[in-house]
């Protein structure tokens, strides 16, 4: 026993030091950011970067609410407009991808077969195609049928992240559930629709969630169907960040504030269900 | 209730043939066992015959109609499972209220026949739990309830006992029969313990590699079994089998075995084309004596069960399995005679197989 800890020991070391090298290429953007975000312009652009400061609230209180100029006029700021929208477009992104998604999954688990292994690929492959290849014809698409700069449009340009994902977790989730407790509810008089109603989506309640979560992080940190697709009307709060850069200066703590805020619902998410999220990650192996 | 009829079903799956032409009638009330080693078929047929999987070939029959385009729905059967196959997240009552839910019987009735199912098979206290929460006997109950509820025309059972510990089985197996007893509903119960088949059904199915080796009661298939892989698979411990050549005598018809030792046959005229046959003991026939007796043997093992002792005796060349008394005190080495009496003798065409 002894001998086996000693020997252990240095193994056990070498991974630590792994796993602290991990945590710090991780996270010190993160740090940085933070730090940032919380000093005001002379210490941000200080050089050396400094580490000691009398830190400030000053950039988030300017983007969450509002300049002094937009306060006296009673606007609502814009980074809490885009707030909003993001809401709205990866919730809704999300719940339209559940609904096509579920029977999506739960026919390709259940019906094995070289068509659906094709319809499988054709949806895993959204997942591999970068979206510069399709954002410029779309753009055309939307300006042509009013799309662009819509809640709707962005929804649907949004299903190529959300859709896959969901589908491809939970037909993996679906597999693995016993097909028995399907088989007694067909015995037990139950056509497709009820069995998915009643019986499989009941049961794979936890990975449902798991997907629409995971699929709700990836949705709201993608940027570029914001940058081309959306107007004022509709920019997500990925979009908030490059407010910062205005026609005469790049105010480095805002930015750095609203990235932290843009940044904020995914952090809480994973640290919250981080094994929700784990499990469905590795599930639909989409990593 | 219904009768069931099977009339030259086949089943393949992509190239390989699984059920390969069975035809069988099954009476209205009757309880049909269909035996077999694990992988010969049996639960393919029984979800033929419930609509879970179709035919490749021939018709389903239920009260004379002809099903095989019916869903599982339309046939109204009712299925237990060897997994129990419960909804996780219903209640016990949820779980057997399904059926009834779904084909809109009123709140009253359904609550109704629930309960007496609930009493029927000791469920009353367990209705607000979920399956989670119950024990295997308790879950396969529910698993029953589940399926009487419905009243349905046949009842199906996929092997419903085998993830139960011994002594639970063996209670189970009283329970089921007297549940037979009082629906009198159509069954056929899938198992690979022939015990089970023995003890419960009217008519046993022996199925063995997708054909049907023999139908008939429990004691037609001990009594009479038709081949040898019948005669080797009802009967436990399983029957003896020793290769022998036809000789006729004087005093009748005789086997003989490789070392000389003949044994009389029953006053039967038997007729094997090569002359070649193989013999059939049941350990519970032979007779073991010290001195008498037409066979030597010695013992190799003796195992106590308590009422009675397995002797496996060395004789003729093979090792034969005979029960003897619980007081017939043998060891390891010693000298036995065995004899048997003629008309317990099963005497089988040794290259096909059938008796003769
Ligand atoms: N859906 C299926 N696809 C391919 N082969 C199957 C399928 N279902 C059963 N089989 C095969 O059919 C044979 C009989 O299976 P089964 O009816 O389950 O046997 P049993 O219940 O007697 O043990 C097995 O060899 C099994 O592998
Ligand atoms: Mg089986």
């Amino acid at each position: 026993m002894a001998n086996r800890t000693s020997r252990g020991l240095p193994a056990k070391l070498g991974l630590a030091l792994c796993y602290v090298a991990f945590a710090g290429f991780v996270l010190f953007p993160l740090v940085w950011i933070f730090l940032m975000s919380i000093k005001n312009f002379g210490d941000i652009i200080a050089y050396p970067p400094r580490f000691v400061f009398a830190p400030t609230l000053s950039n988030y209180a300017e983007i969450l609410f509002g300049s002094e100029a937009e306060r006296a006029s009673g606007q609502v700021p814009d980074l809490i407009k885009f707030l909003m929208n993001s809401v709205i477009i990866s919730g809704g992104a999300v719940i339209l991808s559940a609904l096509i998604g579920i029977p999506a999954a739960y026919a390709l688990a259940r019906r094995r077969d070289t068509t659906s292994d094709k319809l499988r690929f054709t949806v895993l492959s959204f997942r591999f195609a970068p979206e510069l290849v399709v954002i410029l014809p779309l753009y055309v698409i939307y300006s042509r049928v009013g799309l662009y700069d819509t809640y709707v449009g962005m929804i649907l340009v949004h299903q190529l992240i959300t859709l896959p994902l969901m589908i491809l977790i939970l037909a993996s989730f679906f597999r693995d559930m016993p097909i028995e407790i399907e088989e007694a509810a067909r015995v037990d008089g139950a056509g497709i629709w009820t069995i998915l109603t009643a019986i499989v989506v009941p049961i794979a309640r936890p990975g449902i969630a798991s997907a629409m979560m995971i699929a709700f992080i990836f949705s709201w940190n993608n940027m570029i169907f914001g940058l081309v697709l959306a107007g004022g009307n509709t920019r997500p709060v990925t979009m908030g960040i490059l407010q910062a850069m205005t026609f005469d200066q790049i105010k480095w703590g805002v930015m750095a504030a609203s990235a932290m805020v843009s940044a904020f619902p995914g952090m809480v998410a994973a640290v919250l269900f981080q094994k929700q999220i784990t499990r469905g990650l590795t599930l639909g192996a989409v990593k | 209730m219904a009768s069931i009829q099977l009339r030259g079903v086949e089943k393949s799956f992509g190239a390989a043939n699984i059920i390969k032409g069975i035809d069988l009638a099954i009476a209205d009330g009757e309880f049909v066992a269909l035996v077999g080693p694990s992988g010969c078929g049996k639960s393919t047929l029984l979800r033929i015959i419930s609509g879970l999987e179709s035919a490749t070939r021939g018709e389903i029959l239920l009260d004379g109609r002809i099903v095989n385009d019916d869903s599982p729905r339309d046939r109204n059967v009712a299925m237990v499972f060897q997994s129990y196959a419960l909804y996780p997240h219903m209640t016990v009552a949820q779980n057997m209220a399904f059926n009834l839910k779904l084909s809109r019987k009123d709140k009253q009735e359904i609550s109704r026949r629930v309960e007496e199912a609930a009493r029927m098979l000791d469920l009353v206290d367990l209705l607000e739990r979920r399956p989670g929460q119950l024990s295997g006997g308790q879950r396969q109950r529910v698993a029953m309830g589940r399926a009487i509820v419905r009243n349905p025309s046949v009842f199906l059972f996929d092997e419903p006992l085998s993830n139960l510990d011994a002594k639970l089985r063996v209670q189970m197996r009283g329970e089921i029969k007297l549940l037979h007893h009082r629906v009198k509903t159509t069954a056929v119960y899938v198992t690979h313990d022939q015990i089970e088949a023995m003890t419960l059904a009217d008519r046993i199915v022996v199925l063995n590699r997708g054909v049907i080796e023999q139908v008939g009661t429990p004691l037609e298939l001990y009594n009479k079994p038709a081949n040898l892989f019948v005669a080797g698979f009802i009967g436990s411990p399983s029957m003896n089998f020793i290769d022998a050549r036809l000789k006729d005598s004087a005093s009748g018809q005789k086997a003989e075995l490789a070392d000389g030792t003949q044994i009389l046959l029953p006053a039967r005229p038997f007729a094997s084309k090569s002359g070649k046959i193989t013999l059939g003991m049941r350990p519970e026939n032979i007779v073991v004596e010290r001195e008498s007796g037409n066979m030597a043997g010695t013992v190799k093992v003796s195992e106590p069960t308590g009422p009675q002792t397995h002797l496996v005796v060395e004789a003729a060349g093979t090792d034969m399995l005979a029960i003897v008394r619980a007081d017939f005190a043998a060891r390891a080495g010693d000298g036995l005679r065995l004899s048997f009496s003629p008309n317990t003798l099963h005497v089988f065409d040794a290259e096909s197989g059938r008796v003769l």
